[in-house]
This record gives structure tokens, sequence and C-alpha cells, in this order.
């Protein structure tokens, strides 16, 4: 087993001689991470900023409280004129008045809030959802307020103090699930890299073949384990270093949580396990490393496509979603996106599990039944 | 003592019998060269030897250890340099003996040593940190032997290490290997060049579409010939004229001792001088033109020539 070590450190080190296959591991994943990663992000890093136009009182500071909690706005407060020009101006999407007769607007069950707007934004959309919540939740604190006799503000204040206290969202945005779509995303890009370098560095074996290597490795005292073991190994720890290379990125980038790590370190060796798979499957059924390199890229590029790599399967029409079952990304996906939402249905995480077993039980049955030992 | 004994060895690639039952056997410390020409089945032999493939039928022994069945057994003892140059090419002189030497058991200081050592023997330590893909032919050949070494094997099998190189390191090579045969290490060297194996080899085995037609020193093949040299005759038209050669030759000469090949005659004979002239006068009296008299001693080329009616080399 000792023999195991030097073909392993071998492939590494010329792995990383290789300028490529450096490109191709982490420039351009960390690259197009970072571009369409980035523009996610920044999207919602430009928040649309909302202006208030309030009296100060103390029910006034805890409803302003109580609206800031939507951290999808960026609330600020401004006199009505300055409101006003800002609206016209376009600098805002709305202005929201808190109207002086605002206690009688409760008791009369009438609109709560004053919205000064141009147009109907999509942005404003999610705004009005989020005051009809916060309406209705002033309405219901006025009226626990009068039912317990304590002031309506030290009620309000005692509902926006709470943690637990969400105000309902009605919004069509989908940003509670930015992070994880954004990950999805890195993710994706990563398993195509990744494709692309194993099984580049797979097909390397077909050149070895070429050049002697294999032979002269096969009539030395290593033996056939050994030296499969030495390249799997190669290829997996490759594939690895890449993975935590884009983790690293991604957290750093955009600071985005990877759900729990006891899942996440299993199921994404299982992932890299199943590439070399394909990458060994690929090396033996074609003679040439050229042959290897033109039939990876369209299996690659094809199956990616499919497996909703580039784009959520949610959007593609329904047979496409059966036909990309039949590609082992989108179980590789399925399971990433379950581990880093943080959802773990189990029932779900199983079956990813078992179809991305089972693709590679048969990528590298005919993977290692292509590598020729004489 | 016997290092190696391989009894009728047969190896067939589908339809093709690439070796048709070699026997030889290979003594310690001894130098044995395979001398054939292209495609006779030297690197079939050798492949088979050195555990590559199983032979189709035969026996193939490295002491008491049947290679055939412990190919592994025997590896850790033979050393092999490859017809085909067998490196990493984007690795350097250096991690390629290094690797090779840590596939072969060695490590540590041990294995610093031992290719420190082998570079020196092969004369490259200065270009030792550079790139193999930088090297001349000669010197990637020279590592692919150096590679072969590093764990002092028992047992050198090369399978035509000179191949396409510059005189200067093909004589480096021979000489590198004679003086590894003579510190003790037994040695199969196979060529189709005869001047190689002559200087080398001990024991020479003459292989010729997959059969052993001729084996023994240097001088017992030699004495196959009966110590006659080759008197090549170039002349022209010599197909259009070769039955008026024959009969005139034929009251001088028996029909063994001539043959006629491409726009040559070739006469063995024990003292060529002495026939010479009269040879000369005889042609010349058929009416041809003689361009070229040469007269070559017996050697392993003639021995080839006479057993097989071919040249060694096309
Ligand atoms: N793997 C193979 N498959 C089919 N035929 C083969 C194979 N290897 C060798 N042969 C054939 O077997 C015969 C002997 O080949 P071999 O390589 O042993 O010759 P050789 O004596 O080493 O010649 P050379 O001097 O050219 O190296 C040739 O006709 C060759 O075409
Ligand atoms: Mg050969």
């Amino acid at each position: 087993m000792r023999r195991i070590f030097p073909i392993l450190s071998l492939h590494l080190k010329s792995f990383f001689k290789t300028p490529a296959a450096f490109v191709l591991m982490f420039v351009m994943p960390v690259l197009f991470s970072w571009i369409f990663g980035g523009m996610s992000v920044n999207s919602k890093q430009n928040k649309p900023v909302v202006n208030i136009v309030a009296d100060r009182n103390e029910t006034n500071t805890e409803i302003i409280k109580l609206l800031k909690k939507d951290k999808n706005f960026k609330w600020e407060t401004e006199t009505l004129k300055k409101a006003r020009e800002n609206v016209s101006n376009d600098m805002v999407i709305a202005a929201v008045a808190i109207p002086e007769d605002f206690q009688e607007r409760i008791i009369g069950q009438r609109a709560l809030f004053d919205v000064i707007l141009q147009k109907k934004s999509q942005d404003y959309q999610a705004l009005n959802a989020y005051l009809q919540g916060s309406a209705r939740l002033i309405s219901s604190s006025y009226q626990a307020a009068d039912t317990l006799e304590a002031s309506f503000s030290d009620v309000l204040a005692g509902v926006v103090n709470q943690k637990g206290i969400v105000v309902e969202r009605q919004t069509i945005e989908k940003n509670p699930d930015n992070h994880v779509q954004v990950n999805l995303m890195v993710v994706g890009f990563a398993i195509m890299f990744m494709m692309f370098g194993l099984s580049g560095a797979a097909s390397a074996i077909l050149d070895e073949r070429r050049n002697g290597t294999w032979g002269r490795l096969l009539i030395s005292p290593a033996r056939k384990g050994e030296i499969i073991t030495g390249y799997l190994l190669s290829y997996f720890i490759m594939g690895w270093i890449q993975f935590a290379v884009l983790l690293a990125a991604i957290k750093f980038m955009f600071g985005s949580s990877w759900g729990s790590l006891s899942y996440l370190v299993p199921y994404t060796s299982l992932v890299i396990i199943m590439v070399t798979g394909f990458g060994l499957m690929i090396a033996g059924i074609v003679k040439t490393k050229q042959q290897a390199m033109a039939l990876n890229s369209v299996l690659i590029v094809s199956t990616c496509m499919l497996g909703g790599v580039y784009w959520p399967l949610d959007i593609v029409p329904e047979f496409m979603q059966k036909i990309a079952l039949a590609v082992p990304q989108s179980w590789a996906m399925s399971g990433f996106k379950e581990i880093m939402s943080g959802s773990l249905h189990s029932g779900i995480l199983l079956k990813d599990i078992l179809a991305l077993l089972g693709f590679t039980v048969v990528f590298f049955a005919i993977g290692l039944r292509g590598m020729k030992f004489e | 003592m016997e290092l190696l004994n391989v009894q009728h060895l047969r190896k067939s690639f589908g339809q093709l019998e690439a070796v048709k039952g070699v026997t030889f056997s290979v003594k310690k410390g001894e130098s044995f060269g395979l001398l054939g020409p292209n495609g006779a089945g030297k690197s079939t032999t050798i492949n088979m030897i050195t555990g590559l493939f199983p032979p189709t039928s035969g026996s193939i022994f490295l002491h008491d250890i049947d290679v055939v069945k412990q190919p592994k057994q025997a590896q850790k003892r033979i050393g092999v340099v490859p017809q085909e140059i067998a490196l990493y090419q984007e690795m350097s002189a250096w991690e390629n003996l290094k690797f090779w030497g840590r596939i072969y058991g060695l490590n540590g200081s041990q294995l610093t040593r031992k290719v420190e050592e082998v570079l020196e023997i092969i004369g490259l330590s200065d270009r030792a940190k550079d790139k193999v893909s930088t090297f001349s032919g000669g010197m990637k050949r020279r590592v692919n032997i150096g590679a072969a070494i590093l764990h002092n094997p028992e047992l050198l099998i090369m399978d035509e290490p000179t191949v396409g190189i510059d005189p200067q390191s093909r004589n480096h090579i021979l000489e590198t290997v004679k003086q590894l045969n003579e510190e003790g290490m037994t040695v199969i060297y196979t060529s189709h060049y005869m001047e190689e194996v002559e200087y080398l080899c001990e024991r020479i085995g003459i292989i010729d579409h997959g059969v052993v037609i001729a084996s023994g020193t240097l001088k017992e093949l030699r004495e196959k010939m009966e110590d006659r040299s080759r008197i090549k005759l170039t002349i022209d038209g010599v197909k259009e004229n070769a039955a008026d050669i024959n009969k005139v030759l034929a009251g001088h000469f028996s029909e063994k001792e001539f043959q006629f090949q491409d726009n040559q005659l070739i006469v063995f004979h024990k003292e060529p001088q002495l026939v010479l002239s009269e040879l000369v006068h005889s042609v010349t009296e058929t009416g041809t033109r003689i361009t070229s008299v040469d007269i070559v001693e017996p050697n392993l080329e003639s021995v080839f020539l006479h057993l097989t009616g071919r040249n060694l080399r096309d």
C-alpha cells in the first residue's frame, strides 16, 4: 500500500503544474461565481429606499421600529416636503406617512398609512404587502392595549421588541432564498468546472498509456489496486481542494452560510467521487485524450443544462424536469439545496444520495473495465 | 547459477503468432543479447518476461519465482528499460528518478543518494532539475535507463535502449551497460544492431519470426559460419545475369557458399584474399560490370544472413 503515496503525490504535483488545470479548477469557477453571484447579491445590497414621514412621539417611534424590521428596504425618516421631492425624483420607491389621526383610523378601520408614490413598481408591491401586514399587527396591538388597559405605545413596544415576531410577509420576493440561490449557483459552477477538471485529469491516463509510463507502472512492483487507488485518490483530493477553495471564496465574497457541515462534507465527498467516476468512464470508453476532451465538453455542458446547473429546474417545463432525473447533476443539486437551505428533508436527501450512489457505481463499473492492464 | 529460465514461450495476438516457442536461459552475472530484425518478437518476449502480459503458453522462472504466476515477486528484482521512453515529460529528471525509485521501494536519504548516484552514472547531474521534455532524444534515453537501475536490480532487461539516438549518447549508454554488467548486474539486451550485441553480450540468441534460430557465445556463432568472411560484389544487372553468373561460379564454389541479394552477389569464404581475383575474373567473363567489392569479416550479420538469407536491417 505504500506505493499509493508516490503515485498520488505525483499526480497532484503534475496537476498543479498545469496552468490550464489551475485556471479551470479555481480561477474560472471563482470568477463565474463572483460575477453571477455578485449580480444577484448586489441587486439586494442596493436596497430600495422608503421614506417615513412622522411626528415625533412615543407611538410613532415604535411604529417606525416595527417598519424597520423589514430589512429588504432601507428606511429613512424625512420631512413631508423632502419626501415628496424624493418620490418625484425617483430617489425612493415611496414615502410612508404616519398620519396624526392614526388612532382614529384604527378605530374607524380605515387605511392606516398614507403612501406617496409615483409608480406601482415591483418593489412597491412588496412594500404594500408589508405595510398591510404591519397595519394589521398594529391594530391588533391597539385592541390588545384596550383590553389590557395598558398604553398603546407600551404594547407596541412589547410587540416590536419580541424577537420571534415576524411581520407577515406576503412579498413576491424570494429574498429569504437568495443566499441559497447564490450558493446553488456557485455549487453548480463548481460541479461543472470540477467535471471538466477531473475528467481532464482522468483522461491523462490515456496520455500515460501512450507515453509508456502506464506500462512501466504495470511492470513495476506496484499492484493494480495501488495504482488505481493512487490515481483515484489524487482526483478526489483535487476535487476537494477545488470545492474547499470555492466554499471559502463564497463565504468571503457573499458571506453566505453552507448549512450543516456534518452533512455538507460527506455529501460533497460523494458528489466528488461521482464526478471522478464520470471522468474515469469517459477515459475508459475513448482511445485518445483529444477524444476524451471532445466527448467531455459535449457531455458535461449538455448534462449540466439538463441537470439544472445553470438555472433552477423549477423554471423548465415538466418533461424537462423528468429528463433531468436521468443526469446526476440534478440529484447533486437537489441534495445541495436541501443541505444549504437548512431544510434537510431526510427523505429527499436520502433519495438524492441513493441516486448519486447508483450513478457512481455505474460510472466506476464502466470506467474500471475500460482501464487497460496490458 | 541460472537466474532466468524461459521455456517454450508462445504468444499469439489474435491470428498472429508473434512468439513461437522461445527457449533460453540466462546465468547470473551474464549479459545475454537477443538479436533480431524489426517485428522478430523481441519486445513481445521481453514483455512476457517482465510480466506485462502472460504468455499464451510456456514458462518463465526467475530463480524459483514463477513469473507468470507471481509477477509482482519477480518485478521487484527486475529493472526494465522499455523500448519506448516511459517518463513523465513535464517532470524533471530528478522528479522522475525519485518517483520510480519510490515505486521500487526506496525512500528517505537512501533514495536521494541513489538518485544522485544514478544521475552521475547517466551523466545528467547538471541537468537534473530540467524538465524531461526539454531533453534531447539521447538524454531521455539515458533517464529512461536510469529509472530502471535505481533499485539495483538483479536482472536488467533492456529493450532496444539505443533506438534513434546520436552516436555519442549511444556510446555512453553502451559503456554504462558494460560497466553495470562488469559490476555484477545480469543483463538482457535486445537490439537489431549486431555491433551493440557483439560489444556487450557474452551470449547471444538470434531471433527471427518469433523463433530463436541460433544461440551461443559470439565465438560459437562465428563457428557456425565456419569462420567464413563475406565477399560482397555489387554488380550492374546482377538479376538479369544471375543464371550466367550461377553457371560460372558453380565450377568454383558449392551452392551454399554464394547467394544473390538485391544488386549484390555474396560469397562466403574462409580466405577471401585467395579467391578474390578468380571470383572477379569469373564474373567479368559473363559480361557484367562490377561496381564495388567489399570484404566483411565474419560477424553476427553474416550469421543472420547465412541462416535466413536476409539482412538484419532492411
Ligand atoms: N499488442 C499487439 N497486438 C498485436 N500484434 C502485436 C502486438 N505487439 C506486437 N505485435 C506483433 O507481433 C510481432 C512481434 O512484435 P515485437 O514488437 O515483439 O517485435 P520486435 O522484435 O520487438 O520488433 P522491433 O525491433 O521493431 O521492436 C509483430 O508482427 C507485431 O506487429
Ligand atoms: Mg521491440
